[in-house]
């Protein structure tokens, strides 16, 4: 009996020292988010040192965490392009693909989203003259039928890092006042974030109509 | 229903078309956030390039149109809306 006595205070105390230990001690501090790098191969991490390296002291976590905090992603093409270069083909990721990978610039969902949402008109279809200005390039890029592409690449563990020269289908700017073009630094020439998105998977990309 | 024949359909994001007339062009997606289609149609020199090289002279042609869009003035806007 006394025994058994002793034992149940015995647990008693400690719960109460192991509470109140939690109470006056520091929180425990939550580890820093994944690297999105972590989720690439060789090849490509080596591609984001070296884009890292041209970015110094800035670098893909850096615009990550500014940026894309929630990790979201998203892009537009002409519905046209999405049904020859998308759906007939069958294609797994989107983006332009090599030998290596598939390569897709992409930029904060909030961003692309919200662009669109402002260049909705009352018949239900969208101005491309502003979700041109909205951003930054011109508005010819956008007439007729739009497909917005929104991606989670924390939740699909996907490859990302700066875009360099180098990638598929960079149109490098020539002159400061170019736009529509690639400059190195994780902004498109209208000023809004990018990255480059490496094998970025279709069946886990929620695609939207933009009439 | 299209009169062109696609003669090869690219990975890199790009098609060769043959029209009704025999001629070659040549679709490309274009753009980085945004993306869309410009058309060139190929000229005697290319064409013969093309039947010469096949894929490897259009993977070029491609990246060069990816490259610089506007292509010397020669790409236009596709489909023309």
């Amino acid at each position: 009996m006394n025994s058994i006595f002793r034992a149940l205070l015995l647990g008693s105390l400690s719960t109460v020292v192991g509470c109140a230990s939690m109470r006056g001690g520091t929180k425990p501090t939550p580890p820093p988010p994944a690297s999105l790098v972590d989720n690439c191969d060789d090849t490509q991490k080596a591609v984001s040192k070296e884009a890292d390296a041209l970015a110094s002291p800035y670098g893909i976590d850096q615009h990550v965490e500014k940026n894309f905090a929630d990790r979201k992603v998203s892009w537009l093409m002409t519905d046209s392009a999405y049904q020859k270069f998308v759906v007939q083909t069958g294609a797994k990721n989107f983006g332009r693909c090599n030998d290596v990978a598939c390569y897709l610039f992409a930029a904060p969902a909030g961003t692309i989203q919200g662009a669109v949402e402002k260049a909705k008109t009352p018949d239900g279809k969208h101005d491309p003259a502003v979700l041109g200005q909205a951003l930054g390039l011109p508005a010819k890029n956008f007439e007729g039928p739009l497909r917005m592409m929104t991606l989670d690449l924390a939740a699909q563990k996907v490859c990302t890092r700066l875009p360099v020269d180098a990638d598929p289908g960079v149109w490098k700017c020539t002159t400061p006042e170019d736009k529509d073009c690639f400059k190195f630094g994780g902004y498109t020439s209208g000023g809004v974030p990018e990255v480059m998105v490496i094998n970025a998977p279709v069946a886990d990309t929620q695609v939207a109509e933009i009439p | 229903m299209s009169d062109e024949e696609v003669v090869l359909q690219s990975p890199l994001l790009y098609r060769v078309l043959r029209g009704r007339d025999g001629a070659l062009s040549i679709e490309v997606l274009v753009g980085g956030i945004v993306q869309f289609e410009v058309r060139v149609l190929l000229n005697d020199e290319e064409t013969a390039s093309f039947a010469k090289e096949g894929r490897a002279f259009a993977d070029r042609m491609a990246q060069a149109i990816m490259a610089d869009p506007p292509f010397d003035g020669r790409s236009v806007r596709w489909p023309v809306l």
